[in-house]
């Protein structure tokens, strides 16, 4: 079972259309909820004039009906970082608004169009005050994380090269098919708080709310129906859930926020937003002896709870597979009068790769040394590997990657023409999974089937398939005598959540450890009551036998396992119009043992079409005014199917020694190598000129003639 | 997103459409496959009093080839249909071409070819390549009757045309090309069905019938009549690419639209 490339049995269901997203759900008496946002990216809130009765309103409720009902967002600190918590996001405007959308009112009505034609009738008077859209121009640090490890100075007098570059990746958004959503309800006689939230678990929207609400978690139910994706950004609660929640505990009804497009465009948190500027130091056989980065993080007017982290992410790993001891890093979270950030698909991790790799490939060229051989002297071998920024790399072989994306990119690279530049790019990559904890709990059923309850919830990955695989190998039993159960606090063993290519190394390895110990106990039964157990368990036998239902229940934790990989990009730029074609994308993962290689093959597919948007055509694009120009579909330039690639997937697979199934994580590693070896295609045919991107045809036409002109006539 | 109030009426006729535009005035808005218009409404950008539904008037959908051989394309025809029709695949090629790159199989299968052309979005296909085509728009109102208009007189600017509060666009026509006529459209989006940042209809037939229409060089299809002479003359295709993309102020949206060009008169389809 495990290794074995399973389609997915939850796909049956969806394609059925017998799905339940948070939308089709709906509650008897439920009124629905609307958000009266700030139109200026920031502003002094001098009032907020309600209307006092409109068709069908229940109730406008603003940040003073709240009053101390509501506390503001808890903020993660990131070990060693310094962070500005006081300026958590409020769940409401409370006397300022510090970017476009924020939530400053809520308006509850019969319906979302009831309540969409009532906010038009709240007035609220703004003071306008100055914008500030560029981290360069903040006036105000959130976050900040710095690390020294050896004698830097040192390292860079002694080397042959010192090698600069300053790069720049804009915000994206994450643009889940399902937008974002809640229904809250209260039931007063046994004060509970049922809140259905469209959310990539149930443990963090439960801590979140349960910090908001200043409620014992006890009290709080969160239950994930369908998720339409989510890919980073519906980890952390919106703020508008925690407005809900609120007001349903407030008004004692059922409130429903089924967000639409506008709105997650607009206020949904965003990825990447940073800048850097590295130097890298190399002695005369292009032997990295020390790194020194500077990064700039465009974190938006507050902190949502997660805001910090993909920054801090982004600097932990910025020496990347290089075996580079000595470095200075630094990174910076500024305030900005935008949407704040958060986790989207790499999470810092393709900020990181991308960064470095551009450097790299800039240390090839001047140092005159081949871009693979400067890699290959300088990867990293050995594990464990303990890296300049504090992380500990559990295992991983990056130059068997290397060595395969390279064979697998063939030899074919086109030279450029009179019509087309060309140019190839190779990028290596490591990035953080695994950590903490998850739990399952398994339970033998009369006639040999089981549940489990895993703490772990899907929004897309395929956990029903895959887990069933993992307990179907424990067990010694077929697919379909097990049934998953995700995605209800009530009933969820404890966990912390799905992201960061998790959950297979810590969710999955605990659906291991629960059925190896529902075994153990199937195999004391046997003995007890005189079942033959040499072989395969008689299952039907011993759910029969035993007394009370076998169960079973396990927690795994570990460090963080690092997967890694190496892709390889061909492009060509149409020298009249600046258009860029990506030929072939190349991708090599190690995400240790595999349990299902189709659902990765998927998910680095996946990853490597949103880091191809990131370089086609994707960004969250602003005006000076902090108002975004790219709000819908017509202006964000999303792929479709027909702008994908051919894309090549090989694999590596280095078993991670810390948990029982060698896994590590699959999510992200698309999104972290394809951004960078694209990147670097692209420089490499633009001769070493750096873009930042995305890539459109204007940059790179001008780009292109900004070469020509500084290598003269032809 | 949802759209502000509004009052909604069926027409079951173009006589009944008619009569609710011109009663609605300028608060009445006349709905056809509702590609942009619905998401306008959404956005409540545009808040019409009244939506007038054409959907239900038979009469206004079809395509036709009367006998002088034009093509007549009723302004509530399907996009899909315009893309499946063999007839138009054969002797006016440029329009399936054309069509091929408005939006996505779902919305063509939608939105209309009159809605489309009323909406007169700059960036939008179908207008440029009936400018090449030298198409006549055929408009009606209750109280003024019927006229006829050419591209020039229709496209007033973006998103403007010179249609009245209660005007109906009913159908475009579109002349017999001559025998032997070769047709192409070539344009840019930066992702595929999104609009054209650029773009080139052409028109060449023997006998010295030459047209050139360009998406992204105006705010509303605009004619090269340089190149047009040019190509006319027999001018090799560089020329003819220069002479399109001259007048463009921008000079990348120039480099697209004389590359463009070069591309459509290298891929001519007879």
């Amino acid at each position: 079972m495990i290794g074995a490339s399973l389609r997915r049995r939850e796909d049956a269901r969806m394609l059925r259309g017998e799905t339940r997203y948070l939308d089709d759900i709906s509650e008897a008496g439920m009124a629905h909820a609307a958000f009266v946002r700030s139109p200026f990216a920031h502003a002094a809130i001098e009032s907020i004039s309600v209307p006092e009765a409109a068709e069908g309103l229940v109730a406008v409720i603003t940040a003073a009906d709240l009053g101390d009902a509501v506390r503001p967002f808890p903020v993660m600190e990131p070990r060693g970082a310094e962070v500005a918590t006081a300026e958590a996001h409020p769940v409401l405007a409370t006397g300022q608004v510090r970017y476009v959308g924020q939530p400053v009112a809520l308006v509850i009505a019969h319906s979302r169009a009831l309540a969409e034609d009532a906010a038009e009738l709240v007035e609220v008077e703004y003071e306008p005050r100055p914008v500030v859209t560029s981290p360069r121009d903040s006036d105000l640090t959130l976050m900040r994380w710095h690390r020294r490890a050896g004698d830097v100075e040192a390292a860079f007098a002694a080397a042959a090269h010192v090698v600069t570059g300053r790069y720049a990746l804009p915000r994206l958004v994450a643009a889940p098919m399902e937008p974002r959503g809640c229904i809250a309800s209260h039931d007063a006689a046994a004060d509970l708080l049922t809140v259905f939230c469209s959310a990539q678990d149930t443990h963090r929207p439960l801590e979140h709310l349960a910090h908001i609400l200043d409620r014992p978690p006890s009290a709080i139910r969160v239950i994930v129906p369908d998720v339409g994706g989510a890919f980073g950004s519906k980890g952390v609660i919106a703020p508008e859930v925690a407005a809900v929640a609120a007001a349903a505990l407030r008004l004692g009804i059922g409130v429903k926020w089924a967000e639409d497009r506008l709105e997650n465009l607009v206020t949904g948190s965003q990825g990447r937003g940073i800048e850097g500027e590295l130097e890298l130091a190399l002695d005369d056989e292009g032997r990295m002896l020390g790194l020194r980065a500077r990064l700039r993080s465009d974190l938006g007017g507050y902190l949502l709870t997660t805001t910090p982290l993909p920054p801090h992410t982004a600097a932990t790993l910025i020496a990347g597979c290089y075996d580079i001891g000595v470095a200075d890093v630094e990174v910076v979270g500024a305030r900005t009068h935008k949407v704040p950030i958060g986790p989207y698909r790499g999470a810092g991790r393709p900020d990181a790769a991308y960064m470095l790799e551009s450097l790299v490939d800039e240390a090839a060229r001047q140092t005159g040394i081949d871009r693979v051989t400067l890699r290959r002297r300088n990867l990293i071998r050995t594990f464990p590997h303990t890296t300049p920024t504090g992380l500990e790399y559990d295992s991983g072989d990056f130059e068997r990657c290397l060595d395969l994306a390279l064979e697998l990119a063939g030899d074919e690279a086109q030279a450029s023409d009179a019509g087309h530049a060309r140019g190839t790019g190779i990028a290596v990559y490591v990035e953080r999974a695994g950590g903490a904890f998850e739990s399952a709990a398994i339970e033998l059923l009369p006639g040999g089937r089981f549940t489990i309850a895993s703490s772990s919830s899907p929004h897309g990955q395929g956990h029903d398939t895959t887990w069933a695989q993992i307990a179907a190998d424990r067990l010694g039993v077929e697919l379909d005598a097990i049934e998953l159960r995700f995605g209800d606090s009530a009933g969820a063993p404890p966990g912390v959540g799905t992201f960061g290519s998790r959950s297979v190394a810590m969710a999955g390895s605990a659906v291991a450890l629960a059925a190896e110990q529902l075994v153990e106990r199937g195999r004391e039964l046997a003995a007890e009551v005189g079942i033959d157990a040499d072989d395969a368990l008689n299952w039907t036998a011993l759910a029969q036998a035993a007394d009370a239902p076998l169960r079973a229940e396990a927690t795994f934790r570990s460090a963080n396992v690092f997967s890694s990989g190496a892709y390889a990009a061909g492009v060509r730029i149409d020298r009249a119009t600046g258009v860029l074609t990506v030929e072939r994308l190349v991708a090599v993962d190690d995400a240790g043992t595999l349990i299902n290689p189709l659902l990765v093959h998927g998910q680095v597919i996946g990853g490597a079409v949103q880091a191809l948007g990131q370089c086609l055509s994707e960004e969250a694009v602003y005006d000076e005014d902090g108002q975004m120009r790219s709000g819908s579909f017509l202006e964000y330039g999303l792929l479709t199917a027909a702008d994908i690639p051919p894309i090549v997937t090989g694999e590596v697979q280095t078993p991670s020694p810390l948990n029982p199934l060698g896994a590590k994580g699959a999510g992200e590693g698309g999104a972290v190598g394809a951004l960078a070896a694209v990147a670097n295609a692209v420089t490499d045919a633009l001769g070493g000129k750096y873009v930042s991107p995305p890539f459109t045809a204007e940059k790179l036409w001008r780009a292109l003639r900004e070469v020509d002109e500084a290598a003269g006539p032809r | 997103m949802k759209p502000a109030p509004f009052a909604y009426a069926a027409a079951q006729s173009v006589d009944e459409a008619l009569a609710l535009l011109s009663e609605g005035g300028e608060e009445a808005r006349p709905l056809a496959g509702g590609q942009s218009l619905v998401p306008m409404l959404n956005f409540r950008l545009a808040r019409p009093a009244l939506l007038v539904d054409l959907n239900p008037v038979d009469e206004l959908a079809g395509i036709a080839v009367p006998e002088d051989q034009s093509l007549r394309i009723g302004a509530m025809t399907r996009q899909a249909s315009l893309l499946r029709s063999a007839v138009v695949g054969r002797r006016w090629p440029l329009l399936t071409q054309a069509v091929a790159h408005v939006g996505h199989a779902a919305t063509r299968s939608r939105g209309t070819i009159g809605g489309s052309v009323a909406h007169a979005d700059p960036k939008a296909e179908l207008p440029v390549a009936l400018t090449a085509l030298d198409a006549r728009f055929r408009v009606r109102s209750r109280e003024r009757g019927a006229r006829t208009l050419a591209a020039a007189e229709f496209f007033a600017g973006p998103f403007t045309t010179a249609l009245r509060d209660d005007e109906l666009l009913v159908a475009i026509e579109v002349p017999a090309p001559p025998r032997h006529t070769r047709m192409a459209f070539a344009e840019y989006a930066r992702t595929h069905g999104d609009f054209a940042v650029a773009g080139v209809a052409v028109v060449v037939a023997p006998g010295g019938h030459a047209a050139l229409a360009l998406l992204g060089a105006d705010a509303v299809p605009v004619r090269a009549h340089a190149a047009e002479r040019a190509l006319r003359d027999g001018a090799a295709a560089p020329e003819v690419a220069r002479l399109a993309a001259a007048g463009v102020a921008d000079d990348h949206r120039r480099a697209l639209i004389s590359a463009l060009t070069e591309r459509a008169l290298r891929t001519l389809s007879s």
